[in-house]
C-alpha cells in the first residue's frame, strides 16, 4: 500500500520523512518539557474556571 | 490591591441571540436545500433559491454566522471570567458585533444573487473578504487588550485555543482571499488550478480545524469544568494535546484532493498528517470524556451535561472517521458522495450544534440570574436532536456507501453496470428524503429552544454589567522566583504566545505549497491547452453564478471506473488557465470535466430550459433564465485585462477584437441550433454558458495530447 506512494512520488520519502522528523522532535520536545511542569501550578491552573466565580 | 470591575454580559447575550437567530435560518436553508435534492420543484422556480445559489447560503450561515456568533458568544464569556477583567473596550465589542452581523447580511443578499468566488466556505467576494479581515482585527485587537489588562497571571488553556483561533483563521483568510477585481462584486482568484485548488483545500480544511473545532475546544475546556464543577481531568494532556494539535491539521489540506491532478508527494504528506491526527484530536475528546469521571450521575440528571457528552463523542467519531476517509483505499470510494455530507454533519450537528445549545442552556439563565424556564423541554431538545442526528448521519451514511459502489460497479462483461449517471441519483432519494426528515426534527428542536431560552429571558432581568472583584496583578515579575517551567512562563507571554503559534502552523502550511508554487515541473504543461475564448470565459462566469460546481465536479480521476464513464483522466497541465479552479467536490450530478463535444448545443439548450425533457427523472433544476436573459458582454474588456495580468497568454490588445471573435462564436452557436429548430439570439446567456460546456476537457482529447503526462 505505502510502497505505490514512494514510487509514485519523485523526492516523496524525502518529504515525508523530513515531516515526520519535524513533528516528532516537535512532539518529544513538548513531552519532555511537560514532565517538568511543577505540579503545583499544573493543579492551580486546572482550576482557574472553577475560581472565577469567586473572584 | 483589590479592584472592582464589571462583566460585560449584554454583548455575551446579543451574540447569543445572533446565534439562536442565524442558527434557525441557516438550519431552514438546510432544510429547503436537502427538499431540493429528492423534489426539485422546491428550488421554487427561479434563479435566487436554486440549489447552486442557496447551499452556500446554508454553509455560510451555519458556519460563520451560526457557529461564527457561538463561538464569540463564548468567547466573550469565558475570556472575561477567566482574565478577571472587563472586555478591553465597549465599543470594539459593540463594532465587532454589528459588524459581523453586517457581513453576514450582506452574504444572505449576494450569495442567491449569484456573487460568488466559488471556493467552498470562502464565496464571498472581494469587498465582504476585506470586512471580514477588518472585524476580524477588531475582535483579535479586543481579545488581546483585554489579555493585556487582566488580573489573572497565566493564561488558561481554552485562551491559548482562542488565540490559535484568532492567528490562524486571519492567516487562512487572507492567503484564500487574493484575488483581482474586475469589478465591485467580480474578481478572479490570482491562483489557478492545482495551485488554486491546493491553497482553497488548506483553507477549507483549516477552517474546519480552527473555525469548527479549536474555539469549541477552548469553550469546552472552559464551560465543561464550570457544567460539571470539577477541574478538567489532566491540564497537562490539554498542553501536549493544543500543540500537537495546530502542529498537524495544518498539514493535512491535501486529504481533499486525493487522486486529483495534485502531485503526489502532496497528496502522500496530506494522508500521512491526517493519520497522525488521529492522536490529538482524540486527546481532546479524552480530557473532556474523563473530566466527568465520577459525576456520570451528574450526566443522568443534568440535561445540559447530556449534549456535551454526545458533542463531544460525534467529536470524537467524527475525527477517527476523517483520518480514515483520508485513506486512499477510503477515499476512492467516499470521495464525491454523501459519506462525505454525513460525515461534516455529524461533527457540525453533534460537535458544534450540541455544544452551542448546551452553553446557551447554562449561560442564558446566569446572565439572567434566573432558573432555565422549562428543564422538560431541553431534555425534549436533547432527544429530538438526537434523533434528528440519527435520521440524518445513518441514510447518508447509506446512501455515501451505495453511491461510490455503484459508480464503480462493473458487469462480468467488463461494461459499467450503472453507465447512466442518473441511475444511481434515482436509487439514493429515499435516504434523501429520510435526511430531510432528520434535519426536520433538528430543527424543531433548535425552535424548541428557541421558545424556552425566550421564556427563560422574560422571567429574568439581563445582568448587563455584572459586578465582579479581583486582585490587580502584582507588575514585576522577579526571574529566578520558582517561574522555572517553559510553559508556565509561556502562558505569562500572551504575544509570544501568539507569535509560537503562528510559527507553528506556518510550518506546515509552506512545506506543503511551496513546492506546488516554486517547481514548475509539478504542473506539467500541455502545449495544446489554450486559454478560454472570450464566449467561453463569460459561460465559465455564469457556470460559477449558478454554483455549478456544487453538483458537479471537473476532476476524472485515474480509475478505469472513471475514464470509461467521463473519458481521459484529468491532467495537472488542463488547468492552468482555470482562475478559479472548478474541481467541485460532491457529485450530485455527473462529472463534467469530459463534456465538451459529448452532446449537441441542441441536447444542452433542452436540458438547461428543462433537464427531465432530456433526461427523465433527473433532480436538476431548469434554468429557464438563462435563455431569457442577455449576456453582458461589457465586462469582456476586463475580464481579458485581469486574465492576461494573471498570467493567461491572451496577446495584447486582443481585449479589444474580444467581443467581436464573441459574437462570431456565439452566431455559429445560433446557426447550429437552428438546424434543431432552436430559435434563439445569440447575445443570450445560454449560448455562452453552451460554448463553455463543449469547450470543456477537449484540448487533449485522443492523439492531441503533446506533453510529458
Amino acid at each position: 500500500m505505502f510502497k505505490q506512494f514512494i514510487d509514485k512520488s519523485l523526492g516523496a520519502d524525502v518529504y515525508l520523512i523530513t515531516s515526520l522528523g519535524i513533528f516528532l522532535v516537535f512532539f518529544l520536545v513538548v513531552t519532555v518539557l511537560l514532565f517538568t511542569m511543577n505540579k503545583k501550578h499544573v493543579s492551580y491552573m486546572s482550576r482557574v474556571p472553577l475560581n472565577d466565580d469567586k473572584a | 490591591m483589590l479592584e472592582k470591575f464589571n462583566y460585560d454580559n449584554k454583548i455575551v447575550r446579543n451574540f447569543a441571540i445572533a446565534t439562536v437567530l442565524w442558527g434557525l435560518i441557516g438550519m431552514t436553508v438546510g432544510l429547503l436545500i436537502a427538499t431540493q435534492l429528492f423534489s426539485p420543484e422546491m428550488n421554487l422556480g427561479n434563479q435566487y433559491t436554486t440549489f447552486g445559489r442557496i447551499r452556500p447560503l446554508h454553509t455560510n450561515a451555519v458556519i460563520f454566522a451560526f457557529v461564527g456568533n457561538g463561538i464569540f458568544m463564548g468567547v466573550y464569556y469565558s475570556l472575561q471570567r477567566l482574565l478577571k477583567a472587563r472586555m478591553f473596550s465597549d465599543a470594539l465589542s459593540s463594532i465587532h458585533f454589528w459588524g459581523w452581523q453586517l457581513i453576514i447580511v450582506a452574504a444572505a443578499i449576494t450569495l442567491p444573487l449569484g456573487i460568488t468566488t466559488s471556493h467552498e466556505y470562502a464565496e464571498l467576494e472581494w469587498p465582504i473578504d476585506i470586512a471580514i479581515t477588518l472585524i476580524w482585527v477588531v475582535f483579535g485587537v479586543n481579545m488581546f487588550g483585554t489579555i493585556i489588562k487582566r488580573r489573572e497571571r497565566h493564561m488558561y488553556v481554552a485562551i491559548w485555543f482562542y488565540i490559535a483561533t484568532f492567528v490562524t483563521v486571519a492567516v487562512l483568510h487572507i492567503v484564500n482571499s487574493f484575488q483581482l477585481p474586475i469589478s465591485a462584486f467580480k474578481s478572479y482568484y490570482l491562483y489557478a488550478g492545482v495551485q488554486d485548488a491546493l491553497v482553497q483545500w488548506w483553507y477549507g480544511h483549516n477552517a474546519v480545524a480552527f473555525f469548527l473545532t479549536t474555539p469549541y475546544l477552548g469553550m469546552m475546556y472552559y464551560f465543561l469544568p464550570k457544567m460539571a464543577q470539577r477541574p478538567i481531568y489532566s491540564y497537562k494532556l490539554s498542553i501536549l494535546h493544543f500543540w500537537s494539535l495546530i502542529f498537524i491539521y495544518i498539514w493535512a489540506g491535501p486529504h481533499h484532493l486525493l487522486y486529483s491532478s495534485l502531485p503526489e508527494w502532496a497528496q502522500s504528506l496530506g494522508v500521512a498528517f491526517s493519520i497522525m491526527l488521529i492522536a490529538p484530536s482524540w486527546g481532546g475528546m479524552i480530557n473532556g470524556l474523563l473530566t466527568l469521571r465520577g459525576a456520570w450521575d451528574k450526566v443522568r440528571e443534568d440535561t445540559n451535561l447530556k449534549f456535551m457528552v454526545v458533542g463531544i463523542t460525534a467529536y470524537g467519531m467524527a475525527t477517527f472517521e476523517g483520518p480514515m476517509l483520508s485513506l486512499k483505499q477510503v477515499n476512492a470510494i467516499a470521495h464525491f458522495t454523501d459519506w462525505i455530507v454525513a460525515h461534516v454533519h455529524v461533527g457540525a450537528l453533534g460537535w458544534n450544534g450540541f455544544l452551542t445549545f448546551a452553553i446557551l442552556y447554562w449561560l442564558i439563565p446566569r446572565i439572567y440570574k434566573t432558573a432555565i424556564f422549562s428543564k422538560k423541554l431541553v431534555a425534549f431538545h436533547f432527544w429530538i436532536g438526537t434523533l434528528g442526528i440519527l435520521f440524518y448521519a445513518i441514510p447518508m451514511y447509506l446512501s455515501g456507501f451505495l453511491q461510490g459502489l455503484m459508480w464503480k460497479e462493473f458487469t462480468p462483461e467488463g461494461m459499467l453496470k450503472y453507465p447512466n449517471f442518473l441511475e444511481t441519483t434515482l436509487q439514493l432519494l429515499p435516504m434523501h428524503m429520510f435526511r430531510a426528515i432528520g434535519g426536520l426534527l433538528y430543527l424543531t428542536g433548535v425552535i424548541v429552544m428557541c421558545y424556552n431560552l425566550i421564556k427563560t429571558a422574560g422571567s429574568g432581568k439581563l445582568v448587563a454589567d455584572e459586578p465582579a472583584e479581583a486582585m490587580a496583578l502584582e507588575p514585576a515579575f522577579i526571574p529566578g522566583s520558582g517561574e522555572k517551567t517553559w510553559h508556565r512562563s509561556l502562558e505569562r507571554k500572551p504575544m509570544y504566545f501568539l507569535v509560537l503559534s503562528l510559527i507553528v502552523i506556518l510550518i506546515g502550511g509552506m512545506v506543503e505549497m511551496m513546492p506546488t508554487f516554486m517547481i514548475q515541473s509539478n504542473i506539467p504543461t500541455i502545449a495544446s491547452v489554450k486559454p478560454y475564448s472570450p464566449l467561453e470565459l463569460q459561460g465559465r462566469d455564469i457556470y460559477i453564478r449558478e454554483g455549478c460546481v456544487n453538483c458537479h465536479s471537473q476532476m476524472v480521476r485515474p480509475f478505469r471506473s472513471e475514464t470509461e464513464r467521463y473519458g481521459e483522466y484529468s491532467k495537472a497541465g488542463e488547468f492552468v488557465y482555470d482562475h478559479p479552479f472548478l474541481w467541485g467536490s460532491k457529485r450530485t450530478g455527473p462529472d463534467l470535466h469530459r463534456q465538451g463535444g459529448k452532446y449537441s448545443n441542441a441536447w444542452h439548450f433542452n436540458h438547461m430550459m428543462d433537464p427531465t425533457t432530456m433526461s427523465p427523472g433527473s433532480v436538476m433544476p431548469p434554468y429557464p433564465w438563462l435563455i431569457d436573459q442577455t449576456l453582458d458582454i461589457s465586462t469582456t474588456v476586463a475580464k481579458i485585462n485581469a486574465m492576461r495580468t494573471l498570467g493567461v497568454p491572451y496577446e495584447n490588445g486582443y481585449e479589444l477584437k474580444a467581443n467581436a471573435d464573441l459574437k462570431i462564436q456565439a452566431d455559429a452557436i445560433v446557426a447550429n441550433l437552428a438546424i434543431d429548430d432552436i430559435k434563439v439570439q445569440s447575445d443570450k446567456e445560454i449560448i455562452a454558458v453552451i460554448a463553455y460546456l463543449q469547450r470543456l476537457g477537449i484540448d487533449i482529447k485522443a492523439g492531441r495530447i503533446g506533453s510529458n503526462q
